[in-house]
């Protein structure tokens, strides 16, 4: 359901890949990276060893955020079943896509 | 321990971007203590959707174990696919875009910002036909035969009220109200009951006896005397419910009457007389049909469009009743139905059987185009199956 007052506006970073906790102990608390913006509004992520650059985008069909009532498996094929509330909308997602540059932190000295 | 202004400035020179080309503001952003948990899911949004929520409407997923997943919204049903995303798309609150970091002067530099969750996928809507069979068939497992029935008294069936069906249908509450219109359904103490037919005829049956030995012109028979002379057989809201259900309800001088539906009854006579036999000589059928019809209405063959199919190949021509109520909902189901039934169809005869399944824009050539093959037989276009049937 929508539910009493305005609806929060979230936003979505649509990486490539998948994301996997660097230690181990799962994700939970764990750093994913810096979001930066150029002047020009480039958005410019620093994760681990790498930059990826993105773009903003507006999404032409947005997203409500789901969240499960009294938590449970992922929704299945068949459907969803039980009591989902409407958490927030997503409007915008920052996209990137563009192949990650890797951060060189430490070049070899030739002998 | 959150990250400091000293850490992503160190993290910036490593990585050689220059913070004069950037904005001031940063967000770091880290997994929040249910990210991992899945119990966030994205639903994406058709047109109209998010204004609705915006508005405080809510949006209901409907479906029982066995049945796919609808979203229904005030006055619209959709279908529930999943579409599957190659990437990952992480749910960040409190993210501010470029705009709104310019814009807002006061923003402070370090913006800590917690995923809440993560997934690759997401639900996919499509508007689809509310199913709604289901109604009907609910509502036929225990039809109202009148007060004086027997069976209420002990009757075992469940009985449904509008929070019920709401639960068990899946379609909008505004879809679900209007079939239930549709289908002459009403409420009794409290439950919605469609009308054994039988007994259904039988209130119109007063109704239309009455009116013919008062002389009361068909299009202005007034409520108040129907109730008057009729409240000591039936129910008055029985007799009311019969007179809304064929006719068309109008306010002159203050008195309530009703201009009675010709189409509608002479229909219902129709369905009274096919149900008695498995099919008819369709021109004794026509003579009976007319003298059955009140005084003053005209039956025409057009009025059984849904209800009765005409067989125009044997000899004699006859007619026997089909009602589309009957017939599968689902697409496929209904047209291996149809040629079951009848081998070539034209495409008069099988519009009023496949009109409903019609999606919104959708016409009724796009249906046959896709469901049916298409000839020609003594210079009429008929249709058959695609399949060969068994």
């Amino acid at each position: 359901s929508g539910g009493a007052g305005a609806l929060a506006q979230w936003v979505l970073v649509e990486l490539q890949g998948e994301v996997e906790p660097r230690q181990s102990g799962g994700l939970a608390g764990s750093l994913l990276g810096d979001l930066h913006y150029t002047c020009e509004g480039v958005p410019v992520l620093i994760v681990g060893h790498h930059i990826l650059y993105g773009k903003v985008v507006q999404l032409e069909k947005p997203f409500a955020v789901l969240v499960k009532r009294g938590g449970g498996p992922q929704p299945s094929p068949t459907g969803p079943h039980g009591h989902y509330t409407v958490t927030a909308l997503i409007k915008t997602k920052l996209l990137f896509k563009t192949r990650p540059k890797p951060i060189i932190t430490h070049v070899p000295k030739k002998v | 321990a959150m990250r400091s202004r000293a850490e992503v400035d160190a993290t910036l020179q490593t990585a050689k971007l220059n913070p004069a080309e950037l904005l001031p503001a940063v967000h770091c952003l880290s997994f929040g203590p249910q990210a991992g948990g899945g119990e966030c899911c994205l639903l994406q949004l058709e047109p109209g959707l998010c204004a609705e929520l915006e508005a405080g409407h809510s949006l209901i997923i409907r479906g029982e174990k066995d049945e796919h997943a609808v979203l229904c919204s005030k006055d619209k049903t959709y279908d529930m696919k999943i579409a599957d995303t190659s990437n990952m798309l992480l749910f960040v609150p409190g993210c501010k875009t470029p705009e709104q970091l310019n814009t807002d002067s006061a923003s402070c530099n370090i913006i800590h910002s917690q995923i809440a969750g993560f997934s690759n996928n997401y639900w996919e809507l499509r508007g689809c036909r509310p199913k709604l069979k289901k109604l009907r068939k609910l509502l036929m497992e225990d039809p109202y035969d009148g007060p004086d029935s027997q069976k209420d008294q002990t009757s075992t069936f469940s009985k449904y009220t509008t929070e019920d069906l709401l639960s068990l249908i899946q379609a909008s509450e505004e879809e679900i109200l209007h079939q239930l219109q549709v289908i002459g359904a009403c409420k009794i103490e409290g439950y919605w009951r469609i009308l054994d037919f039988d007994y259904e005829m039988k209130l119109l049956n007063h109704v239309t006896q009455l009116i013919d030995s008062e002389s009361w012109p068909l299009t202005k028979v007034p409520l108040c005397a129907c109730l008057e002379e009729l409240g000591s057989l039936e129910p008055r809201e029985m007799i009311e419910h019969i007179l809304v259900r064929y006719g068309r309800k109008y306010v002159d001088a203050g008195e309530v009457f009703f201009e009675m539906r010709e189409d509608k009854i002479c229909r219902a006579t129709a369905q009274m007389l096919l149900q008695n036999a498995v099919k008819f000589n369709l021109s004794e059928f026509e003579e009976v049909w007319q003298q059955s019809v009140p005084e003053g209405m005209t039956t025409r063959l057009d009025q059984l469009q849904g209800l009765a199919l005409v067989d125009k190949s044997s000899r004699p021509e006859t007619i026997f009743l089909l009602k589309v109520e009957d017939l599968p909902e689902d697409n496929q189901e209904r047209f291996n139905s149809l040629f079951g039934i009848r081998e070539k169809w034209t495409e008069v005869d099988i519009t009023p059987y496949i009109q409903d399944l019609c999606a919104e824009k959708q016409t009724v050539g796009a249906l046959l185009t896709k469901y049916a093959r298409s000839s020609m037989l003594n210079g009429v276009k008929v249709y058959n199956s695609r399949r060969p049937i068994s």
